[in-house]
């Protein structure tokens, strides 16, 4: 795997996951309590073997680059490993990235500098697990210029997603970006392959078409711009997921929108979640401050600390509360009498005494004061509140209550 | 309407000789010593085509490159230089051609008279 190279698109704004990328982009938004979402993808690339990484980064990028300068500076410079991170530097004109391939083109100097014989492009925001190496396996087999991993979607999501088409060798012949009446798989006519945006290119190929792209009119994106391109000029083909996924249940998601990061993040706290995080041959790796063990205290009448059916981190302490069905960060406080179900509560965060939460996202360093109630009364949260369509309430970063 | 070229070099004696050369074939020429008066010139006025030399004081032709396809996607330009080995430069095969510096300029002539042509037929 040492001829290959990670370029990891981390500039995403996030803005359906909007307040939690109010002070982060996508890739930082914290997910299961102790990860950022960014952790599953650089995880996916060092569980399989991939250790030269670049990640390209845009707004609201802080938050994102002291997470991998605290968590992630775990390879080794002298054998040729690195985590690099870029940030958008107008090396070659003065636009911010204007799509997903001029963000490559934009870096076209590292590629240079690099020199790898194939580019791994990935996103930073999606949840999964894969490995990598079976994509570049069949890649290399089929001889192909380009392989695109596909997962099967039901067809009513086809307006999400890049529609790919192949024909019995798995070479794609067509692919349509986001259409209303998709292609449908042959003999599965509810069924959709969606692009995961995880492409492995040769890299004088990727180099040609990106500065093809480049000097025409195009959005410069790599579903709508370079792929139609490639199709019938290049060998461009498609992975079934299934053949790389770690997990066996097809687990990817995109966590787009709130809801659907309230879903996934919820499904951790089921018996047995769809994703694992517990393969030992498989770690998710993500920094963790040194915080002490999780703790529950008092046990009399009326006065329980306790947690069921929940993810609770170092440094939380329940104190004399009750936690239900929720996700738990460091350093959560639960006081007394406070009340906490089907709930996600960021690092830092303190409930007061008596406070009742439901179905409430909080973010990081919140304080609820005592007695208050989130998530009983939608509309009088909605006045200070975001309230998604399926009624969970996000508390914003550095309010004040 | 003459065509209208852009000539980037840094030697004063090459520019000379470009100039003279490409008017005789009828066409304008803008001159420039180096990728940053480029840029300004750009600015002034869009030529036909830029003929524009690699290694160069302020401004190299390599990052002017990049600059001018920033600015301008659709321009043609011609690197003009005399060492080969820049062919190796992700970068210049962002240019339309690559011409190796020669005593001879029948080469230039010839790729400046097929990219004009070819920018008349879109």
């Amino acid at each position: 795997m040492k001829n290959v190279l990670a370029m990891i698109l981390a500039g995403g704004r996030g803005e359906r996951l909007y307040p939690l990328t109010r002070d982060r982009a996508k890739p930082a938004v914290c997910f299961g309590a102790i990860y950022r979402i960014i952790d599953f993808t650089l995880s996916n690339c060092l569980n399989s073997d991939i250790r030269r990484i670049y990640l390209l980064t845009q707004y609201k990028s802080t938050s994102l680059h002291r997470h991998i300068q605290l968590g992630w500076n775990i390879l080794s410079a002298p054998l040729g490993e690195l985590i690099g991170v870029i940030p958008a530097q107008q090396r070659i004109d003065e636009h911010w990235y204007q799509g997903t391939a001029d963000a490559i083109f934009q870096n076209i100097y590292t590629l240079q500098q690099e020199m790898p014989d194939l580019v791994l492009i990935l996103s930073g925001d999606h949840i999964y697990k894969m490995d990598y190496r079976k994509m570049i396996a069949f890649h290399l087999e089929k001889g192909a210029n380009l392989t695109i991993a596909a997962i099967r979607m039901d067809r009513t999501l086809s307006r999400e997603f890049g529609v790919i088409e192949v024909d019995r060798d798995w070479q794609i012949g067509g692919f349509q970006e986001k259409p209303e009446e998709p292609k449908t798989i042959p003999g599965d006519p509810e069924g959709i392959l969606a692009s995961m945006g995880i492409y492995v290119f040769n890299t004088e190929i990727l180099v040609r078409r990106l500065i093809e792209d480049a000097r025409s009119d195009s959005t410069h994106d790599f579903g709508k711009d370079i792929i139609p391109m490639m199709i019938g000029m290049d060998r461009v083909f498609a992975l079934d997921f299934r053949q790389a996924d770690r997990e066996g249940v097809e687990y990817w998601r995109d966590v787009g929108t709130i809801d659907a990061y309230f879903e996934a993040n919820m499904d951790l706290v089921s018996v047995t979640p769809q994703l694992n995080l517990y393969d030992p041959q498989w770690p998710i790796l993500t920094y963790q401050s040194p915080n002490p063990p999780a703790k529950t205290v008092w046990a009399e009448e009326g006065r329980m600390g306790t947690a069921l059916n929940s993810i609770i981190s170092n440094g939380c302490i329940i104190s004399g509360g009750s936690v239900m069905r929720s996700i738990l960060s460091p350093r959560v406080m639960v006081h007394s009498y406070a009340e906490i179900e089907d709930s996600i509560l960021f690092e830092g965060v303190d409930v007061g005494r008596h406070a009742k939460i439901r179905r409430t996202i909080i973010d990081k360093g919140v304080k609820i004061p005592e007695g208050m109630e989130i998530g009983y009364d939608l509309e009088e949260d909605a006045k200070r509140f975001t309230v998604t369509p399926s009624g969970i309430v996000v508390v914003p970063r550095w309010i004040r209550l | 309407m003459k065509k209208k070229i852009l000539v980037v070099e840094d030697e004063e004696g090459l520019r000379l000789l470009y100039e003279e050369e490409l008017e005789s074939e009828g066409y304008e020429v803008l001159t420039a010593r180096n990728g940053k008066e480029a840029i300004q010139q750009l600015e002034q006025g869009r030529p036909d085509l830029i003929i524009l030399d690699i290694v160069m004081p302020v401004m190299d032709g390599m990052e002017t490159l990049g600059r001018i396809v920033g600015k301008d996607r659709k321009i043609p330009i011609i690197l003009n230089s005399s060492y080969p080995g820049y062919r190796q430069d992700f970068m210049s095969w962002a240019a339309d051609a690559y011409v190796t510096k020669s005593t001879d300029l029948g080469e230039l002539k010839d790729k400046i008279r097929k990219l004009l042509e070819k920018g008349k037929a879109q």
